[in-house]
């Protein structure tokens, strides 16, 4: 009773505590106001009807876990209030305490046995949950295991696709036609335009099959032109011999009608024989003789062409060529096995194998070459056999016997007649590169100590025999060449002329040059005033080094124009107490390339072109000017023109000199020229202009 | 060895004439352009050439000569640019030339114009050029020894300032009074004023014994002014003049006669005959004698366009076909070839 009433007494407890005290009172309320021990007790199931078996682990799913937390706490508080009771009553002490305590004793032991319950359930409760998430932790594990197994699949796909994709077909290095071509030219049965259009990869086997067709067809022609070619290379072969049979039946006939040429007295006789001879010609010379005979039948009566040296020699020569060959390789091979024993001839056989490199072909051709005056020009052309090259000796003749002036002593030379024909050409240097590797291999170390006996190889010689070097292939073979030899022919036989007169006219002139005059044409005279005082009084050659060394001419030399080939003078021009040095270069090429004179004045202290404006005025006047002091064509005036003119500038210059105010006595060169002014510009020119009808000097 | 042998450079007949013309060329007269990164040059062939300072000083010096043109009949004395044109007289004509065009190739002259000469049998050159900005005209000398005012607006000779005796041979302006110096061969520098078109002062060089050469010659070549200073030279010694007492204050101790004198800072530069630029000192002591490659100088131009600062260099022409060029005071760097 007393617990019915305890039980009782807790809800209002607990009812004070609030709403969840509340839903409690609504369920007990609901459930007939069954004690909480009660719920406890008799579980919901055996609450209900039927109820076979009593299973804890079936009861723990139908309870609720909150509520029996609450009836733990329930239980809790009852057992400490009753502990509480009981120590109460135990010391009070009394009779009828055993009593209570024993009946509290009683709902203690019930509320153990509801804890004891609790407890169990609790057990129960955590193996089910452990069991749960095991299972799920299972089902988890086996959805990971399917996802990783599809990743991989994917992956596997993925590079599947790729190789299939990168996949190369051979068909992608075949050159096609383009697309255009390809559905021009293709037949539509293999182009099918309707179907290929749209789709590239039938377009492309479409086209693939158009070039296989193309190549079957290619090589179809191919095999039917070596065919051709055979066919004809065949015929070829029967007309050659056709051809050879064809030359002794014609030999015979030559022959036979031999006798009646003679017997006839026919024309070509003369000429045929040099013809004759001419067939043993080498090519170059062979190419000059025809060239040379031609321009001389054609433009120019002057010149005659003849042929000389032995034609024996030179069919000797021609004969057995392979031969020689051989011998010669013999003769190295048996050297070298000798030269060990034998060392004291190796001179003797270098200085036989130079002789044997530097010869020239038995027959030479002769060129003369007549002037206006009868002075002739003999040219002879040589041909090295080895060297593959031409030269040329050249000798001047004259009417009349010269009397030779010392400074002209080179004008004539063979040496130096013709040098520099052309601008360049000093002919002292072989023109066919190749020479230089045979050279190195007998010890010859340049050509130009040798040339005074062989000759000299100028270039135009070489054009002449239609030999051309180009200097960047220097092995290339040489072939004499016809139209080479006949461009050059005209040109060439025109400058040797002037040359020869030019020199000639020199010759002329030195001669007079060397007595101190200087030769003045009639036809030139307008050029100078009638009076000039300053005299040449020295003309004399100086050598190149000597003429290098001048302190004077530094910029000439500087400026390239004082080369080896050229020829070197000195004059002296005086007047009075002035003494006038002109060093002159004199070009091979006179005179269309005109002398340069440097000057060095010793007239109160030395003066040049570097301290005196008016030296190198003069110096102008003579070689920029030199244009107006050439004379009537072909101005072989010029140079004594030009010394005739530098003593008028002498004269000019000395006598426009400044008087100085402080020095007394009369002017040493009274001017005695008609100047207009006697200075002119911020460079205080001198007036070096002659004005030709009026007689005076004027400033350029 | 074949190939050792010496060997002259093959010259034709116009390589020849080409050598010698450049042998003896002479340059009189340089001018910078307006815009500082060309200078024309002129020589005695008549040739006026343009040369680009600014390509030939850049780190590539590329080809430096633009073209050079036929341009006169006789030698090219004098050249002085404007704003915009290059004007240049040598052979008694002056002739403009547009800068613009100048740079292009084929270019025909704007104008030319001939000073009213008292006709004698040769027509008498033009031997200095000298700008008067303030009155936009320009001032002509030479040959008949008398100066020709030329207004620039209309090209008309405006007046004629005589009383020398001899040829004129240099001009200089006085920047702040409208006065023209002039120097002749005479040997006299006068002094004119522009205003009244009269002649207010006249130094006789050559008569003053400290500065005489009687074996030189009397005439002037070459004179500058600066304010109250002025310094001449040529026949008589490089002097140093102050002009309100006309008394030779520095006689410069150099032996050959000087072609060209210009004022610069505290310098004075001068150059004539000999390889060198000389650097003056007021006081007369020599401070720098720079050599160059010409054997005699007659012109020096000192590139001071605020345009091109890049291009402030010194250039000096003389007996060659050279022009130096010194991009500092103390040195040649390198030279233009016509």
């Amino acid at each position: 009773m007393s617990s019915e009433s305890s039980k009782k007494r807790k809800p209002k407890v607990i009812r004070s505590d609030g709403a969840p005290a509340e839903g409690k009172r609504n369920r007990s309320d609901t459930e007939q106001c069954l004690s909480p021990l009660a719920m406890i007790l008799r579980p919901p199931q055996l609450c209900g009807t039927e109820g076979k078996y009593y299973s804890e682990e079936a009861e723990v799913d139908l309870r609720d876990p909150g509520r029996d937390y609450e009836l733990y706490k329930y239980t809790c508080q009852e057992l400490q209030r009753l502990m509480a009771e009981i120590q109460d009553l135990k010391s009070r002490g009394g009779k009828d305490v055993a009593i209570e305590i024993e009946e509290r004793r009683i709902q203690s032991c019930v509320h153990f046995m509801t804890l004891k319950k609790l407890n169990r359930l609790a057990h129960i409760r955590l193996k089910k949950g452990r069991d749960q998430t095991h299972e799920a932790k299972q089902k988890v594990d086996a959805y990971h295991l399917q996802l990783q197994n599809l990743l991989y699949e994917v992956m596997h796909l993925q590079k599947e696709i790729t190789k299939c994709l990168e996949f190369k077909s051979k068909h992608e290095e075949i050159d096609l036609v383009s697309l255009e071509e390809f559905y021009k030219e293709a037949p539509p049965d293999i182009s099918k335009a309707e179907v290929t259009m749209g789709d590239p990869h039938q377009q492309t086997l479409a086209r693939l099959d158009w070039e296989l067709e193309q190549r079957k067809r290619l090589a179809e022609k191919y095999r039917e032109c070596l065919s051709n070619k055979e066919k004809i290379l065949k015929e070829i072969e029967v007309k050659k011999e056709y051809l050879s049979s064809l030359q002794p039946r014609l030999n015979s006939i030559m022959q036979a009608s031999l006798p009646v040429q003679e017997y006839l007295f026919m024309p070509f006789d003369q000429a045929h024989k040099q013809y004759e001879t001419a067939r043993h010609l080498p090519p170059p010379l062979y190419v000059l003789f025809v060239q040379a005979t031609a321009y001389g039948q054609a433009c120019d009566k002057t010149l005659s062409v003849a042929i000389e040296g032995s034609v024996d020699e030179a069919k000797a020569l021609f004969k057995p060529p392979e031969d020689s060959q051989d011998d010669e390789s013999d003769s190295d091979a048996e050297e070298e096995q000798t030269t060990k024993r034998r060392r004291p001839t190796l001179g003797v056989q270098l200085d036989d194998k130079r002789k044997e490199m530097l010869k020239r072909h038995p027959l030479s051709v002769m060129l003369d070459l007549k002037c206006k005056d009868d002075s002739v020009l003999h040219l002879t052309f040589y041909y090295l056999m080895n060297l593959n090259i031409m030269t040329v000796k050249a000798k001047v003749t004259t009417a009349m016997e010269l009397i030779t002036p010392i400074s002209a002593g080179d004008l004539l030379s063979p040496d130096s007649v013709l040098s520099c024909l052309y601008p360049g050409d000093h002919g002292k240097k072989t023109p066919n590169p190749a020479n230089q590797y045979q050279f190195d291999k007998v010890g010859i170390l340049t050509l130009s100590d040798y040339v005074l006996e062989l000759g000299h190889p100028y270039l135009w010689v070489q054009k002449l025999g239609g030999l051309h070097f180009p200097k960047e292939q220097p092995q290339q073979t040489v072939i004499a060449d016809h139209s080479l030899s006949a461009s050059h022919m005209e040109t060439t036989m025109k400058l040797l002329k002037t040359r020869v007169q030019s020199r000639l006219a020199l010759h002329k002139q030195f001669a007079s040059l060397e007595h101190g005059i200087v030769p003045v044409t009639s036809d030139c005279q307008y050029l100078f005033p009638a009076k000039v005082v300053s005299r040449l009084v020295k003309w004399v050659t100086v050598a190149h080094e000597d003429y290098m060394e001048l302190h004077f001419t530094k910029d000439i030399v500087d400026a390239g124009l004082a080369g080896d080939t050229n020829l070197y003078y000195m004059a002296l021009i005086e007047r009075g107490t002035a003494k006038l040095q002109a060093a002159v270069v004199l070009n091979p090429g006179y005179s269309s390339i005109p002398p340069v004179f440097q000057l060095c004045l010793n007239w109160k202290g030395e003066k040049t072109n570097s301290n005196d404006d008016n030296i190198r005025a003069m110096e102008g006047e003579v070689n920029v000017c030199y244009k107006e002091l050439c004379g009537p064509w072909p101005s072989h005036q010029l140079l004594t023109n030009q010394l005739q003119r530098l003593c008028v500038l002498l004269d000019v210059y000395l006598e426009t000199e400044s008087h100085d105010d402080s020095v007394e006595g009369p002017k040493e060169f009274p001017q005695e020229k008609m100047c207009l002014r006697l200075f002119r510009g911020p460079s205080r020119m001198k007036p070096f202009k002659y004005n030709h009808p009026q007689g005076f000097f004027s400033h350029r | 060895m074949e190939r050792a042998v010496p060997l002259a450079v093959p010259l034709g007949q116009t390589e020849v004439f080409q050598a010698l013309q450049r042998l003896h060329m002479t340059i009189f007269s340089q001018s910078v352009s307006p815009c500082g990164k060309f200078l024309a040059a002129g020589n005695n062939y008549g040739q006026i050439a343009i040369f680009s300072l600014s390509s030939a000083l850049s780190s590539e010096a590329k080809e430096e000569i633009l073209h050079f043109s036929l341009a006169h009949d006789g030698p090219v004395y004098s050249m002085v640019s404007t704003d915009r044109h290059l004007l240049s007289a040598g052979d008694g004509e002056v002739k403009a030339w547009l800068w613009a065009e100048m740079l292009k190739k084929g270019c025909k002259e704007l104008w030319r114009r001939q000073p009213p000469y008292r006709t004698s049998l040769e027509v008498p050159e033009i031997n200095a050029l000298l700008l008067v900005p303030k009155e936009n005209s320009l001032i002509l000398a030479g040959g008949d020894c008398q100066l020709h005012t030329m207004d620039l607006e209309t090209g008309t000779f405006t007046r004629v300032l005589r009383g020398h005796t001899d040829y004129i041979h240099c001009l200089a302006l006085r920047e702040r009074s409208p006065e023209v110096l002039s120097g002749g061969e005479d040997g006299a520098v006068r002094l004119w004023d522009l205003r009244t078109a009269k002649e207010v002062q006249t130094i006789e060089v050559y008569k003053h014994e400290e500065c005489s050469r009687p074996h030189n010659g009397r005439w002037i070549g070459c004179l500058a002014t600066d304010s109250d200073w002025m310094v001449c030279g040529g026949g008589p010694a490089l002097t140093l003049w102050h002009l309100r007492s006309s008394t030779p204050t520095t006689i410069f101790p150099i032996r050959a006669p000087q072609k060209h004198v210009t004022f610069y800072q505290d310098l004075i530069l001068s150059a004539g005959q000999g390889r060198c630029v000389n650097q003056w000192q007021l006081s007369g002591e020599l401070k720098a004698q720079v050599p160059g490659s010409s054997p005699g100088l007659l012109s020096l131009s000192l590139n001071q366009q605020p345009a091109a600062p890049e291009c402030k260099v010194l250039t000096a022409a003389g007996n060659s076909c050279r022009v130096d060029v010194f991009t500092n005071l103390g040195y040649r760097a390198f030279s233009l070839s016509f």
